[in-house]
């Protein structure tokens, strides 16, 4: 323990950009800071021309071997979780997320094991999404006779990666496992999970012309986007509707998850609800922004209001912290935009304000429950990175229009004729039937989509 | 010359290999540029609303400061009423040049010959001492039209020998579709002048390239551009917009590792450019001296309008003082790195030089991420 704490006071880190010649430390950096302000990192910010210059090295690698690739990111996930990285344990890389983005550390390191477990099953997850007609090797015997082959859409993907939770960085391991080479640009809020990610490939034998960590400023992330063959960009409504027509690139955007209680007791669906509006601190896309409930909501948020409200304030070091925490500064511009936008909503929790001051410039931010008084308020749709949510009254008169534009929606109702039309809801991403958390998350489950669908596609193929 | 026995103009007028005292220059500069029979008309009715005396209150480069910044004035002036009258009726004139019009108005001046041959031999001179080829082809691949950067070339050209190949890049229109966030039209554009220089590179022995920043950037990822530069090309020269350190040491060390890459930094409000001191290491910035007495610079806090220490950055003025022109306390839209001149020159050296900062906040509230 005193060798940790000597660690975390020393010097900033050096976080070089992971280039096709290995580690690249520019003049140009930014000082990543804690929520004290204090700094924690040095990020070499790369230029246009060095994005320019590794991704076609990217596009002139070869990838390795499937079985290869199977075998080296599940040593990675190992090393990521568990290993010495860069010299930073993976105690002293969780405190570093915690203390950065001010995220429950308890939250950290679940996400440590997920990025694990994801990286040991991404080639397996993979395959989840192959097409029944479609074989992985054009020598199967069977493409004799005709075959689809499951094949990449290119070569090189690039991700413009969000900072909101170390788990966002889960996903595109599939595509290193399909044999993408793979372009990230971190979030300048928290590049440690993403260079430890890369770094432990390196470490596991990927090439460095595999996978490249690439931090650049505003002015130079579309380059990355534009010499990609597929990109994937986290944001929120902006991103969608800059990408949403480029059929090469894969916004996540909001998440606005939901749930919908179709039924007059509640009460015993009480803990799904807390749990999806509170866990992972309420910064996940899978957490829940909204919820239906047939009848009056009040009754519900207030009882959602009550259990939220027994959750401590704790610094986001605390192993027993939930909540999440940002700097001082940052959450009252939170607790301000919440109460510009809260409009005709009743505030059954956080009225008072959302914000708890720690002290040396840290504040928590407290859950909020608002109701609204009807099924198409406007303001269901505003997702907000902490434990935040709005209740309102549904009936079947409103149908499933206030529950479109969804990540997850857990549906809580018996009556499968609307069960068939929330399945078959397009703009409905997943749809969990009964007591299922909307964080619930599954290998082979898809998460928005299998990424998969995106990276890859079909290919005819008959040969003698 | 017919004067040359004005003490005036044998100060302004010195021969081009000499370096006038600053006093001395600063002094000559006053008198010819307030004096009703050869001051220009610009300046002679802009001193009646001046708050001092130029002809008895400026004798130094310090003293330079008490002029306004009156280069906005230099959109809507009347060309011929910048020329001195001291020139006579039919003063020798190169052209007429402007600003890029990214603030407003294109700002105008009028550049003449005995300028030209001052700033050219000075250019010469940083020429032989780079080790540029004396007799080689050139290609310009940047603006020429009413800017000053492809006129220079010429001239530069003209003098030592060689072909000259140009490719035209007109800047305000690229301003203009960034500024409508027309980026793929942009690039277009950008790809039609690289497309347009490959055939000079393809075809010609192209000793010298001079280019923007930008467009070498956007060259580089042609490997048979990148290939044929570092085959036939000697010297890269940039200019016309910033290089940061880190993409100045990748062209370099790894895409031109052949050529020598010097940088030019310079404004039309100062009628000319100044080259990249030589004899610098690999690791020290780019440093640009100033031409003496008649370019010069001042790197100042923003907000004080006080020189920043040695070693700090801060924003960039530019002084022009010759018998052509005065344009003191230009405030440029760039940073730099306040260096020590060489020893007798007035202002400051500038080195690493980058445009002001813009904010830039990614921080977003609603959503996740």
């Amino acid at each position: 323990m005193a060798a940790l704490m000597s660690t975390l006071s020393t010097e900033p880190i050096r976080l070089d950009a992971l280039g096709p010649s290995g580690p690249y430390r520019t003049r140009k950096h930014v000082t990543v800071p804690d929520l004290t302000g204090n700094p924690v990192a040095e990020l070499s910010l790369v230029p246009r021309l060095y994005v320019q210059r590794t991704m076609a090295a990217l596009h002139r690698a070869r990838p390795m071997p499937p079985g290869e690739r199977a075998k080296a990111l599940a040593r990675a996930g190992r090393l990521f979780a568990t290993g010495p990285v860069n010299g930073l344990s993976a105690e002293h890389y969780q405190r570093l997320v915690s203390r950065v983005c001010g995220m429950p550390i308890s939250v950290v390191r679940a996400a440590t094991d997920a990025i694990a477990r994801s990286a040991a099953q991404a080639y397996g997850s993979t395959q989840y999404a192959r097409p029944n007609g479609a074989v992985t090797d054009w020598r199967d015997p069977i493409t004799r006779d005709g075959r689809a082959l499951w094949t990449r859409r290119g070569d090189v993907f690039a991700v413009h990666a969000a900072g909101n939770h170390p788990a966002v960085h889960t996903l595109w391991l599939e595509a290193v496992a399909l044999g993408y080479r793979v372009a990230v640009r971190p979030s300048r809020r928290e590049p440690f999970t993403p260079h430890r990610l890369i770094t432990a490939l390196r470490e596991a034998g990927f090439g460095d012309d595999q996978v490249v960590f690439l931090p650049t400023d505003h002015a130079v992330a579309d380059d990355i986007i534009r010499d990609a063959d597929l990109a994937m960009v986290y944001g929120g409504e902006d991103v969608v509707s800059k990408y949403g027509r480029n059929t090469n690139v894969l916004p996540q955007g909001p998440g606005r998850s939901k749930i919908l209680i179709a039924e007059e007791d509640w009460t015993p669906h009480l803990d799904v609800v807390v749990d999806s509006v509170s866990s992972q601190g309420g910064t996940a896309c899978v957490n829940t922004t909204a919820v239906f409930v047939a009848g009056d909501p009040r009754p519900l948020g207030e009882a959602v209001a009550e259990r939220l409200s027994a959750i401590p304030s704790l610094p986001p070091e605390d192993d027993g912290a939930v909540l999440p925490a940002q700097s001082l500064a940052n959450a009252r511009a939170v607790e301000k935009y919440l109460f510009d936008h809260v409009g005709d909503a009743e505030i059954l929790l956080g009225g008072g304000g959302i914000v708890d001051d720690l002290g040396d410039g840290i504040g928590v931010l407290r859950p909020a429950v608002m109701r609204v008084d009807r099924a198409d308020a406007p303001q269901t749709g505003i997702e907000l990175s902490f434990p935040c949510v709005w209740v309102a009254p549904w009936s079947y008169d409103d149908g499933i229009g206030p529950l479109k534009d969804t990540l997850v929606l857990t549906a809580i109702t018996g009556d499968e004729g609307l069960i068939d039309r929330l399945m078959a809801e397009p703009t409905i991403g997943n749809v969990y039937v009964g007591d299922h958390p909307t964080h619930w998350m599954a290998p082979w489950v898809p998460h928005d989509r299998y990424l998969a669908e995106f990276l890859m596609r079909t290919k005819g193929v008959i040969r003698d | 010359m017919s004067n040359a026995t004005d003490p005036v103009l044998d100060v302004l007028d010195c021969p081009v290999d000499q370096v006038p005292d600053g006093r001395e220059f600063v002094e000559a500069a006053m008198r010819w540029h307030f004096d009703p029979q050869t001051g220009s008309p610009f300046w002679l009715k802009r001193a009646e609303n001046l708050d001092f005396d130029p002809l008895t209150d400026v004798h130094t480069f310090a003293d330079l400061r008490l002029f306004p910044n009156v280069v906005n004035e230099f959109r809507d002036v009347r060309v011929e009423d910048l020329v001195p009258k001291g020139y006579g009726s039919r003063p020798e004139v190169i052209g007429v040049f402007e600003s890029g019009g990214t603030t407003g108005p294109p700002k105008l001046v009028v550049l003449l010959a005995d300028w030209m041959d001052r700033l050219m031999h000075h250019h010469n001179r940083l020429m032989d001492e780079h080790g540029y080829p004396r007799v080689a082809n050139w290609l310009s691949l940047g603006p020429s039209g009413p800017h000053i950067f492809g006129e220079l070339i010429r001239q530069q050209v003209r003098r030592r020998g060689g072909f000259r190949f140009s490719v035209d890049l007109d800047p305000r229109w690229v301003k203009k579709l960034i500024s409508e966030n027309r980026l793929d039209e942009a690039g277009r554009y950008a790809e039609h002048l690289i497309d347009q220089s490959a055939y000079a590179l393809r075809t010609q022995d192209i000793g010298v390239l001079v280019t923007t920043p930008p467009l070498l950037v956007r060259l580089s990822r042609r490997d048979e551009l990148v290939a044929l530069i570092n085959e036939k090309v000697r010297v890269i020269v940039w200019a016309g917009a910033h290089l940061d350190p880190d993409t100045r040491a990748l062209l370099r060390d790894e895409v031109f590792p052949d050529v020598k890459i010097i940088g030019n930094y310079g404004s039309t409000m100062i009628m000319g450019s100044v080259s990249e001191r030589t004899g610098l290491d690999d690791d020290d910035p780019c440093v640009f001296d100033p031409f003496s007495p008649y370019i010069s610079f001042s790197v100042v806090d923003p907000e004080t309008r006080r020189e920043v220490p040695y070693g700090e950055r801060g924003q960039v003025v530019m002084h022009h003082l010759s018998k052509n022109l005065l344009l003191p306390n230009n405030l440029e839209r760039d940073t730099a790195l306040r260096v020590q001149p060489p020893p007798g020159q007035l202002g400051d050296a500038v080195a690493d030089v980058a445009p002001l900062a813009v904010f830039e906040d990614e921080r977003v509230i609603e959503g996740v991420y």
